[in-house]
């Protein structure tokens, strides 16, 4: 099933949580709503859902308004960041529940109920778990509860609160991958609100980026990564060096370093003038640790003196803190490979030559 | 005996962590101190209840209470608590759900007027309901022109039985539901299940026990309540009695028996209400042990 947002608002008092909202959820698709705490995402996904209502705007399930409908008439599954699993029932009579309590005549009869949760703990790998109280399982055996009891009432969208927040990096990665295999089976429509970059890239079909309460960028892992629609964007996908300099000739220059850059985007929203090629405007220079070269010896590109502070080689990719001629702190990234045929040292200069840089106009 | 079993617990369990285990003279001082306060602050006075309500024999107790002013006030206790209980139910988890689930104006206004029978005086409580409902009182002339009654009459009784048991179940339950929050209520319903039935089949579940507590509570305050009684009252024997009033009428008038006999009884029904909270508790953590039982053994044979 489709969802469409449009123009929902939603305020809290002084606070306004989600800003003229509009967002399309094709069918079948899974959806990272990725922001910082405070951006509206998790208020959006309850207003998905019904649980929370919109002052301003609608949305629509399959082109049908549903603004109105309420939360157990919407055919939502909903997974809560804490599980909120009924403590009190069995793993089996948590996933049962939706079936229940549906009115006599929609009922599964007994032994249906039966087959189906048990169906269902097969798909979360939980059959041998049935009888056990939530207070006894771990966090990511909870979280796989949660997930068969939202999927027991067959709904055609699928929402799910920081899926993996409250668990350890091992399990979140697990985790991950599984639900991303899940989706791939099932096909249900899914929007899930996390504020970890790297997992809404890993596992997304798309990202929606919001801060603020509305939305900054939305497009695939690919496109949100490497081509950032605004500053917001490029800081919170990842780390990044940012340096003020200016636009001038149709290159980027920063200290005394100047490159061409690819396209430039504009730092707000609002200004959305380019500046002629030959007229120096000042603007944010960004670029990622991975895309810088580091030399040892000049070797005519140009390049900023540097002064390495620290390496962190504990991983695939070695992690290099710098200190530029100006006193700024520079951050690179290098495969361990190179970075040992490099032999760099503490308190070595180096030359650092950008590969791609990013520029946003101030 | 409490003092040996954390004894050998001590040693047992402990025999690897010397550095925190406190010196034997001040396990056994605390020990004694709490056991001789218990002796002589609940024991004793329990023991000398029914010694004194039993010194006369079995057939003293009966002749006691079945004297029909005692059996009147025993049956006007018992309908004070059968009206005030309920009433405490229905009001306790509405305001403990209004003040945990929403958010709106006057919430703390609202927890402040639930604490308020708790600090004021008993007596106080009688006197505003005599000041409302007296014969001079503010609606006294409209209900005598009516021949109403509620002061001196057995509504007056069940009204200040209410009142100053109001705070007892709301009192538990909204820390207990705040703490739990919304979200399994929440959970329930996009799961498909009406108002009611999460109501019913999450709600009162996860609040069980502390219901239960304050029912216990609610119900033990309402045999007992002596002051906000005595003032509505006006001690008409075998109509406006209740049982702490008989008592102190029967004590006053040095009838020791029959005076103890009445107070065993009220000591009887409130160990009863402990008792069945210990058994509906140990029920209740039987079935969860035997559910891990089973499934321990399932997963062990799987």
């Amino acid at each position: 099933m489709s969802i469409e947002i449009q123009g929902v608002t939603k305020v809290f008092g002084d606070f306004k949580a989600l800003d003229q909202i509009d967002l399309t959820v094709p069918s079948g698709e899974l959806v990272a709503l990725l922001g910082p705490s405070g951006s509206g995402k998790t208020t959006l996904l309850r207003v998905i859902a019904g649980l929370e209502s919109a002052d301003d705007g609608s949305i629509l399930f399959d082109g049908e308004d549903a603004t109105t409908r309420h939360v157990r008439e919407r055919g939502v599954g909903f997974v809560f960041q804490h599980y909120a699993l009924f403590r009190h029932m069995s793993v089996f009579e948590n996933v049962a529940f939706g079936l229940r309590v549906r009115p006599r005549r929609l009922r599964p009869s007994r032994e249906e109920i039966r087959e189906r949760v048990m169906k269902l703990l097969k798909l979360v790998q939980l059959e041998h778990l049935g009888k056990r109280y939530p207070g006894q399982l771990s966090g990511g055996q909870r979280q796989r509860v949660a997930l068969a009891r939202a999927l027991a009432v067959e709904p055609k969208v699928l929402l799910l609160d920081e899926p993996f927040g409250a668990l350890d990096a091992r399990v979140r990665q697990e985790l991950r991958s599984w639900l991303r295999r899940l989706h791939d089976e099932i096909h249900v429509t899914s929007v899930f609100v996390t504020h970890d970059q790297e997992e809404a890239l890993e596992v997304a079909d798309r990202v929606v980026v919001m801060s603020g309460g509305r939305i900054e960028q939305i497009g695939t892992p690919e496109e949100v990564f490497h081509h950032p629609a605004n500053e917001f964007v490029m800081h919170f996908l990842g780390n990044v060096n940012v340096f003020h300099g200016r636009v001038e000739g149709g290159k980027a220059v920063f200290g005394d370093v100047a490159v061409e850059h690819g396209e430039a985007g504009t730092a707000t929203r609002s200004s959305e003038v380019e500046p002629l090629d030959d007229e120096a405007k000042p603007a944010k220079v960004f670029i990622r640790p991975h895309e810088w070269d580091i030399a040892v010896y000049r070797n005519g590109r140009p390049a900023m003196e540097a002064v390495v502070i620290h390496v962190n080689a504990a991983g695939p990719v070695v992690k290099v803190s710098l200190l530029s001629e100006s006193g700024e702190p520079v951050h690179a990234e290098l495969p361990l490979e190179h970075y040992r045929s490099l032999e760099l040292r503490t308190g070595q200069r180096v030359f650092l030559s950008p590969r791609k840089v990013k520029v946003f106009f101030d | 005996m409490a003092g040996a079993a954390g004894h050998f617990g001590g040693t047992n369990k402990a025999g690897g962590r010397v550095g925190t285990r406190d010196p034997w003279w001040m396990r056994w001082s605390l020990t004694v101190v709490a056991v001789v306060f218990l002796a002589v602050m609940l024991i004793l006075p329990l023991v000398i209840v029914f010694a004194t309500a039993f010194s006369k024999g079995w057939s003293g107790f009966a002749a006691a209470i079945a004297e029909s002013e005692s059996w009147s006030a025993i049956k006007l206790t018992l309908l004070a608590a059968a009206v005030s209980v309920p009433l405490n139910i229905v009001f306790g988890v509405a305001a403990a759900w209004a003040i945990s689930k929403f958010e709106f104006r006057g919430k703390d206004l609202l927890i402040t007027l639930i604490d308020l029978p708790f600090s004021v005086s008993p007596i106080i409580a009688g006197m505003l309901f005599v000041l409302l409902f007296g014969a001079h009182g503010w609606l006294g002339s409209w209900l005598a022109a009516r021949d109403i009654k509620i002061i001196f009459a057995v509504p007056g009784i069940v009204l200040a039985t209410v009142f100053v048991t109001v705070p007892f179940v709301a009192r538990e339950l909204i820390p207990l539901m705040q703490s739990q929050g919304r979200e399994e209520e929440e959970a329930a319903l996009s799961l498909g299940a009406s108002g009611w039935q999460a109501f019913f089949r999450v709600t009162i579940p996860n609040i069980k026990w502390g219901l239960i507590y304050g029912v216990i509570l609610c119900n033990a305050r309402a045999l007992g309540e002596f002051g906000a009684v005595s003032v509505v009252s006006g001690h008409i024997q075998g109509v406006t009695n209740t049982m702490p009033l008989q008592i102190e009428i029967l004590y006053n008038e040095y009838k020791f028996v029959p005076a103890f006999a009445m107070a065993s009884l009220l000591v009887l029904m409130a160990l009863l209400t402990l008792v069945v909270k210990h058994g509906i508790e140990w029920r209740a953590a039987r079935s969860h042990a035997q559910a891990v039982d089973e499934t321990v053994g399932a997963a062990a044979t799987a």
